[in-house]
């Protein structure tokens, strides 16, 4: 029973997720080919999805809600509200037992890491390192940072890893994923593009120009890197990365010009932080 | 959403409208930009029965769900940004506020991208006989929203697309001085975050020069 | 370059709309109210019927402003009744980027008994908040303006609200009962959304007894 509901569900999702692909495709796409093929999709995932609704029968005993049915009892109207409570709680626990065994699954398969990690279940001794700095020492070291234009604000989504969000002198934002003080990931974005949403920070810029930036923010990143000094690393990155306030007023210095193939100069020299053009720079 | 700049393309008498549109396209083209499609402005004016107060009605196609309102009672504009369905309201209004269909502007034409650019060469028609008025560019910057942070930048590029016809300074609108309601310095609007509004604003300016060249040549003859 | 990707104006396009009957554009409203001291057990009932399950009820707390507009250059226009306009807006600073709210209420058709809802034209139309300024600048007179707190439900199309009204200055409650409107906005010709409604109003009763009211008899002149 279990397995019918969970495929009927997954029917539904793929269906979804078609019809969505649906709309992207009619946004983005020149020729009707494309289009025609997701609808041919959506028809398939339509016939599964009904397949596996026809595989579905009512139940014929009622669910035993074990304990929580004696909440069926409850007259006091303040303590009605505990059965909503529990199944939140439920749906909770249920989605972190899940998340986690994907997440295991995932970080043994990966052998390119930046930092150490161990699932055996023996206790060992925690090493130090840049990614295992605790979190107020991580606040205090980014309240101490002041570079001109640059409003520095912190979020923590996932617990203890901070999100570092940027605001540089209304010309754009970024954010920088932070794992104890090493730097895992920037975004860049517009300054009129969202970064509130979690999932904000793994999709790209929709202007060529920031796509430019955070490609250039990335392999800053790891010229910075620096196992031993993490917190020179971070400041010279954020100092460095301080230099974008000019993006779109200073011209390269290389060819003096604004523009090229219709970009502003995206990179900055990690010494001397002078905007150049990708193309100028020799 | 970003900077945008309109420029009127000044029009001599050796070329027509559509061929200086035609003529800028294949530049545009030339410089790799690709054509999306076409653009559409337009502007209606209802007018006051007891005084002075008009209403301009304006909608672009760039906000294909906002209707853009200038009220203008001669001293002040107060613009209001509002769903489609506005359109139905001032429909009721009617005899209060009446349309005045021979002063209805559009400005459409095709539309180009060019990187993180936009360019629109829009020709103006005016009232339902649809003469043509003249040729208006629009360019916009998309990733920025401060006007004074990358005007250098649109100068340029404009420069390289308009020649000797492209602006040198940043136009009017951008450096009147704005009364600021929450300080008494007033502001500019060129240090300011820019909205969609102020693309219709500019629209309008012109297309109330359009409408006082106009009516300045009905009156002419009579003189 | 074919003439099928030139945009179409907004106007010609919205009318055509208008004409397909795809706007809704028609109010379903039925009315009652509560007393204060039974509207715990009124909540109770519609948190079990209505959809929004997990976050009901609601909350909402609004301004609302009424402005009516005359044609003053015509002497026969002044006695017809004037074109009413109401503003509405969140008063929680969490919903400030939130857009306000112009409303335009056509005159209510009762209908004969047959009909179960009372039905009005509407437009709900979201704004800037220079709405007001403009409205004022546009000759519209404030006619009376007073603030609304309550809890929202939802059960399908249909919108339930039940809301108690304030004087605005002083917060001052303007009577000992809640106002219960149970309302749904819908395209023209979609007369079947009314009946049920009238089912749904009958699983309230006793506790509250939802009716098409006539505000013009309620009128003080």
């Amino acid at each position: 029973m279990d397995v019918q509901i969970n495929a009927a569900l997954n029917g539904i999702k793929n269906l979804r997720a078609s019809v969505s692909n649906i709309f992207e495709t009619a946004i983005t796409a020149e020729g009707t080919f494309l289009l025609e093929e997701s609808i041919a999709c959506v028809t398939q995932n339509f016939k599964e999805t009904e397949t596996c609704i026809n595989n579905l029968n009512a139940p014929s005993v009622p669910f035993t809600l074990g304990n929580t049915s004696y909440l069926n009892y409850e007259t006091d109207l303040e303590k009605q509200n505990m059965y909503n409570e529990l199944v939140n709680g439920y749906k909770w626990y249920e989605k972190t037992h899940q998340y986690s065994a994907i997440a295991s699954t995932l970080l043994q398969h990966n052998s390119l890491k930046r930092s150490y990690f161990s699932s055996s279940n023996k206790r060992r001794r925690l090493l130090t390192g840049a990614h295992t700095v605790p979190p107020k020492h991580v606040d205090h070291l980014i309240s101490t940072f002041n570079v001109n234009n640059m409003q520095l604000k912190i979020y923590r989504p996932f617990a203890t890893n901070a999100f570092l969000h940027i605001n540089l002198s209304r010309v754009l934002k970024a954010a920088i994923i932070l794992r104890g003080l090493m730097i895992e990931w920037v975004t860049v974005k517009g300054f009129n593009e969202s970064l509130d949403n979690v999932d904000d920070h793994w999709s790209e810029s929709r202007y060529e120009v920031f796509r430019r930036v955070q490609k250039a923010a990335h392999s800053a990143m790891l010229h910075f890197y620096s196992p031993t000094f993490a917190e020179l690393a971070i400041r010279s990155f954020i100092t460095w990365f301080g230099s974008y306030s000019t993006l779109f007023s200073e011209p390269c210095k290389m060819c003096g010009k604004h523009l090229l193939n219709a970009l502003p100069p995206t990179h900055r020299d990690v010494r001397s932080l002078d905007p150049t053009h990708e193309e100028c720079r020799k | 959403m970003g900077v945008t700049i309109l420029v009127p393309y000044p029009l001599d008498n050796k070329k027509t409208g559509p061929e200086v549109v035609e003529e800028l396209s294949k530049r545009l083209l030339a410089m790799q930009a690709t054509q999306t499609g076409h653009f559409l402005v337009d502007g209606d004016v209802f007018e006051s029965s007891f005084n002075k107060t008009k209403i301009h009605v304006m909608h672009n196609s760039e906000y294909p769900a906002s209707v853009f309102s200038i009220l203008d009672n001669g001293q002040k504009q107060i613009p209001l940004i509002t769903d489609l369905i506005f359109d139905l309201l001032m429909l009721k209004v009617n005899p209060i506020y009446a349309s005045r269909k021979q002063l209805k502007i559009e400005s459409k034409g095709p539309r180009f991208e060019l990187g993180d650019f936009l360019v629109k060469l829009g020709s103006v028609t005016m009232s339902q006989s649809q003469t043509f008025k003249g040729l208006l560019i629009e360019v916009d910057y998309r990733p920025c929203l401060i006007p004074i942070i990358c005007w250098e930048l649109i100068r340029e590029f404009l420069q390289g697309f308009l020649g000797q016809y492209s602006p040198t300074t940043i136009p009017v609108y951008f450096t009147n001085s704005v009364p600021n309601p929450h300080h008494p310095v007033p502001y500019q609007k060129s240090n300011d975050t820019y909205q969609p509004i102020d693309t219709v604003q500019q629209y309008l300016e012109h297309f109330n020069n359009y409408r006082k060249q106009t009516i300045a040549l009905m009156m002419g003859p009579n003189k | 370059m074919t003439s099928e990707n030139q945009p179409i104006a907004a106007m010609d396009s919205l009318l055509q709309a208008s004409k397909v009957n795809i706007i809704p554009n028609q109010e379903y409203l039925l009315q009652g109210s509560i007393l204060d001291v039974q509207v715990q057990r009124l909540l109770h009932r519609l948190k079990g019927l209505c959809d929004n399950v997990e976050t009901a009820p609601e909350q909402f707390h609004d301004y609302e402003a009424c402005f009516s507009l005359r044609n003053i250059a015509d002497e026969q226009a002044i006695h017809t009744a004037p074109l009413l306009l109401r503003v509405r807006r969140s008063n929680d600073p969490a919903d400030s980027h939130m857009p306000w709210q112009l409303r335009y209420v056509g005159n209510p058709e009762l209908g004969d008994t047959k009909r179960p809802t009372l039905v009005r034209s509407c437009f709900d139309i979201s704004c800037s908040p220079s709405i007001m300024e403009f409205l004022t600048e546009m000759g519209c007179r404030l006619e009376f303006e007073y603030t609304v707190r309550g809890y929202l439900f939802r059960k399908g199309r249909m919108k339930i609200t039940v809301s108690k009204i304030f004087r605005p200055m002083n917060q001052e409650p303007l009577s000992g009962s809640y106002l219960v409107e149970l309302s749904l906005l819908a395209p023209v010709g979609a007369d079947a959304v009314a009946e049920d409604m009238r089912v749904f109003a009958e699983k309230l009763k006793p506790l509250v007894i939802l009716e098409k009211i006539d505000h013009r008899r309620i009128a003080p002149n």
